[in-house]
């Protein structure tokens, strides 16, 4: 593996008797998209934050670049964008402005700030509201236009918070392949998302978190191939069950029955026996691991 | 010096391979600086208007109302005497409501800071530029005050022309404790106690509109201790083009509070961004 860019050892962050993050270990190597996948409250903008020095660390270790977050806060920083989960663009100005101002904090010259605006409004199919107030931006614009924020100082680690959350499926798509496109070009990516999707779109690997703790860390293929089945037969409403055969597993979550199995043939078999509304056969995926580890029932 | 200041850069480069960005303090300061400015631009009449139209309402209402049946205080007539304490109590409530509820705002709907967060910029440097964008409207509506209360036949002489700088220390210094209470603060009503606790009897304590030397031999200490006291007297000084040794006591006082609450609200803030 190349170089790690991120590594913690141990690292914690309580607040008060809760433990947000619980003695995780994990890195991000130079080039890589890692996903860190989990439920609300697991534990994963926590982590984030930490690594761009906006939470400090309860204990454990952590590097970024091989610096010290918060000690090394500047340097580490110069060279990171982040992308938050919330809106938090100065919606009193307009698109342009906005960047410029970031321009600022980031310490770019006027001339560098200004191809710089121009480039990644282009990027981000933004040219055309440069003089547009924020708040008259639809939300995936206003989620683009923060991600070009995030770029302005020409960052060698992005970190995106749940960067689609709340958006319709075209803009996912398109902030997808900018962020596969910047990937290309050697940038470093750290995400957290929902969407068994996304991750399974972007990520080399992907961290499934839960409560505090990274269960489950590999590439998704992988990860689908040594935790699950093959194939899964998922049915909802069934008024009986059919006999399950052995070389099947079964379980039953609500009103909504999933049986996996190694094999397609057995499912196919089970498929028959069953009403045929509501029935759907198909291949084993990041969200059946996810569910697997992270159980199926709610986590409030 | 400059060629270590290139090594250490060319070092951060090697490290992080970042390109090159400005990452001095200086430069940070004016950022966020800038920032406030601009976003300020955006709603000006809407905020410009209360930090100008309240003092000149007291102004007029008590120098025209009450002016001509009360002599000349502190060997000032009372028009001039109360235009140098209303500059300096319009520079004290700018500042505060600056870093109440302004920054409240920012903070908790806003995420203002979060956005900053995700840069090089530290969180003293966030609340510093903060703090000079107060010192900054200190000083601008301390000099329109200024000016409108001239309108009015107040006579200024040359050394008014430093009673901005007393409106933008003034600014900062009030920006400071707003910040510190800021730190404090779970929801934005709390702000009420403190603005109408704090903030507003020091009109009175401060000699404001009467000299409150000699009245009491408390309220003496208490004008003493509160910091607007010195920001009036040095405005007054001005006003007058007198000065006496005490005008010494009220400027390091005045820089005293100003470092202390400089340096609460820098840690206090930092603690409740980052933790």
């Amino acid at each position: 593996m190349a170089e790690p860019i991120v590594q913690g050892q141990k690292l914690t962050k309580r607040y008060g008797e809760l433990v947000a993050v619980d003695a995780v270990d994990f890195d991000v190597a130079r080039g890589e998209c890692v996903a860190f996948l989990g439920p609300n409250g697991a534990g994963k903008t926590t982590l984030m934050r930490m690594v761009f020095s906006a939470v400090a660390r309860s204990e454990g270790e952590l590097r970024v670049f091989g610096l010290t977050p918060i000690d090394d806060r500047k340097r580490i920083n110069a060279a990171v964008g982040v992308v938050f989960q919330e809106n938090n663009l100065d919606e009193e100005l307009d698109v342009l402005d906005n960047l410029r101002i970031y321009a600022k904090y980031c310490g770019l010259d006027r001339r560098t700030a200004r191809r710089r605006c121009a480039e990644l409004l282009e990027l981000m199919s933004l040219s055309e509201k440069a003089q547009s107030k924020v708040r008259e931006l639809s939300g995936g614009m206003m989620r683009r236009l923060m991600i070009a924020r995030a770029l302005l100082g020409d960052p060698r680690l992005l970190i995106l918070d749940e960067p689609t959350t709340g958006l319709d499926p075209q803009v996912r798509h398109a902030i997808w392949a900018v962020l596969r496109r910047l990937k290309r070009e050697g940038l470093t990516i750290l995400l957290t998302t929902h969407y068994m999707e996304e991750a399974q779109a972007l990520a080399d690997r992907v961290t499934i978190m839960d409560r505090g703790k990274i269960i489950l860390c590999g590439p998704p293929a992988r990860l689908i191939e040594e935790q699950m089945e093959r194939f899964v037969l998922q049915a909802a409403g069934l008024e009986r069950r059919p006999r399950v055969p052995d070389s099947v597993r079964h379980e039953q979550v609500g009103d909504a029955d999933y049986f996996y199995c190694a094999a397609e043939e057995p499912l196919r078999a089970l498929a028959g026996e069953l009403p045929p509304s509501g029935v759907v056969l198909r291949h084993a995926n990041l969200e059946d691991v996810f569910f697997k580890f992270t159980g199926r029932g709610l986590h409030e | 010096m400059r060629a270590q200041v290139d090594r250490l850069e060319q070092g951060r480069r090697a490290e992080t391979g970042a390109p090159r960005l400005r990452t001095g303090r200086l430069w940070s300061l004016y950022g966020v600086w800038y920032r406030h400015v601009q976003v300020y631009r955006q709603t000006l009449w809407a905020n410009a208007l209360p930090p100008v139209l309240e003092p000149l309402l007291f102004f007029s209402a008590i120098a025209f109302g009450l002016g001509p049946y009360l002599p000349s205080f502190e060997g000032m007539p009372y028009r001039a005497f109360i235009a140098s304490g209303i500059i300096a109590t319009s520079a004290m409530f700018t500042g505060a409501f600056e870093t109440t509820f302004g920054t409240f705002v920012r903070l908790v709907f806003q995420r203002t800071y979060d956005s900053m967060l995700g840069t090089h910029l530290e969180v003293s440097e966030m609340f510093t530029g903060e703090l000079l964008f107060t010192a900054t409207k200190g000083l601008v509506f301390s000099a329109i005050v200024m000016g409108i209360t001239a309108a009015f036949g107040v006579r200024l002489n040359p050394w008014c022309a430093l009673v901005p700088l007393v409106g933008a220390a003034t600014g900062y210094l009030f920006g400071a404790l707003g910040l510190v209470v800021c730190s404090y603060v779970k929801t934005i009503n709390n702000f009420n106690f403190f603005l109408s606790g704090v903030i507003s009897p020091m009109f009175f304590f401060s000699g404001t509109f009467f000299p409150i030397r000699g009245i009491h031999p408390v309220l003496d200490v208490i004008s003493q201790i509160v910091p607007l006291t010195h920001a009036v007297e040095l405005s007054r000084a001005l006003y007058r083009g007198a000065f006496e040794t005490s005008h010494l006591w009220n400027l390091g006082a005045l820089a005293l509070y100003t470092v202390a609450l400089h340096v609460i609200a820098i840690r206090r803030m930092q603690r409740r961004v980052v933790g």
